[in-house]
């Protein structure tokens, strides 16, 4: 016992020395005239990245309810519904908005429609307030270019997303075939840009 | 001065591992789906109706909902005369759904009823043939003027249908409840014709 209290083991040691050099370090700075200066490189990086935000109202769903003039069969040509307000989007870097959608279809009536109707109806999806031009598709458009839009800088903000211009594929004399559920998706991406 | 930057290098590493984590949960990219709903309920649908141009044969015309006949005998024999008209009325129906017709008397018959029996060897009715033609429908209704009752005739379409509805109504010359040909007894003679597009 008292050989170990004269001869300290290795990692006793170990320990002590690392004390005294904390120990110096604060003492220098304390006690002494000349600086010794220590750099810590403290780095980082902020990942371009985009979130898409949360919904505002009354759900994800745009419900376009009876979609045909029940005295003639054909479709209505007073369709609205409310934009949706995407809250609280942003891109911390230079981003594009894409906008994309599919026609509504009848999901119960799939086969091939009779003549004089059909089961498809075509709308424009429209996502406004990130770039000056709003992004817009149109489903019975054979190319949209102003479905995507480029955004140069970094932004937070709201994106009202919009639907309208509903027409009926195949000519405004068809008919829509009966079925309790039409439906179709709109689609908005926000992505950093390359 | 060693121990301080072996110590040095791991406050570093241990920075960009602290930081870099966060970074690596997060997307390039962000997507939303908004679906589109609404629903077509099952419809069906006549317009009024109008003559086929051309058509009318020994019918003075159509006003409002009623066809009159011009002529109804040949005033020399009494018998019927033969008439004939087609009537077209716009429909649609988005379903599989069912056309009927409807003979209110199965026939023309007077309108006001008669409390005693008709007079042996005069028509106390007049038999005609309705024709119809709806989609893939193309059915006839006989109205034989045998009993005053009502006369349908019932077809089931199995597809949406829109169009036209094309009613054709004959009246055959001599035509007659009695015998052919047989006179027909005086009075005004009439009957309701019905079309139905409903759910089957």
């Amino acid at each position: 016992m008292t050989r170990n209290l004269k001869r300290p083991s290795l990692k006793r040691l170990a320990a002590l020395s690392a004390a005294a050099v904390a120990i110096a370090w604060s003492g220098s700075a304390a006690a002494q005239s000349d600086t010794d200066t220590k750099d810590f490189a403290v780095v980082g990086n902020v990942p371009a990245m985009c979130v898409g935000g949360t919904l505002t109202g009354t759900g994800a769903t745009f419900d376009m309810g009876v979609l045909i003039d029940i005295n003639t069969g054909l479709l209505r040509n007073d369709l609205a519904a409310p934009p949706k307000i995407l809250s609280g989007s942003f891109c911390s870097a230079r981003s594009t908005i894409t906008v994309n959608a599919t026609p509504m279809a009848a999901q119960t009536f799939t086969s091939t429609p009779p003549a004089g109707f059909s089961r498809l109806v075509d709308y424009t999806a429209t996502a406004a307030g990130w770039t000056t031009t709003p992004a817009a598709f149109a489903t019975g458009a054979g190319s949209n270019p102003a479905a995507v839009q480029t955004r140069g800088t970094a932004f937070s903000g709201d994106i009202t997303v919009s639907v309208g211009s509903f027409s009926t594929v195949g000519g405004a004399n068809q008919r829509l075939v009966a079925d309790t559920n039409y439906q179709g998706n709109v689609t908005v991406t926000l992505a950093v840009a390359s | 001065m060693p121990r301080g930057l072996r110590l040095e290098t791991v406050l570093v590493v241990g920075g960009l591992l602290a930081w870099a984590s966060p970074a690596f949960a997060q997307s390039t990219v962000a997507t939303k789906t908004l679906p589109v709903t609404g629903n077509a309920p099952p419809v069906c649908a006549v317009g009024s109706p109008r003559l086929a141009p051309g058509s009318q044969i020994n019918f003075r015309g159509l006003s409002g909902n009623t066809l009159q006949i011009d002529q109804m005998i040949d005033p020399t024999t009494l018998a019927v005369s033969a008439a004939s008209v087609d009537v077209k009325f716009d429909a649609v129906c988005n379903y599989p759904h069912r056309l009927r017709l409807e003979s209110q008397n199965n026939g023309l018959w007077p309108t006001l009823q008669r409390t005693l029996p008709p007079a042996p060897g005069f028509g106390s009715a007049v038999p005609y043939r309705a024709t119809v033609m709806w989609g893939v429908v193309n059915g006839v209704l006989n109205a034989d003027a045998q009993a005053r009752r009502v006369n349908d005739q019932r077809f089931n379409i199995d597809l949406p249908t829109a169009g036209e509805i094309d009613l054709k109504l004959n009246i055959a010359p001599g035509a007659s409840n009695a015998r052919d040909n047989a006179p027909l007894l005086a009075g005004d003679y009439a009957d309701t014709m019905r079309i139905f597009v409903e759910p089957r």
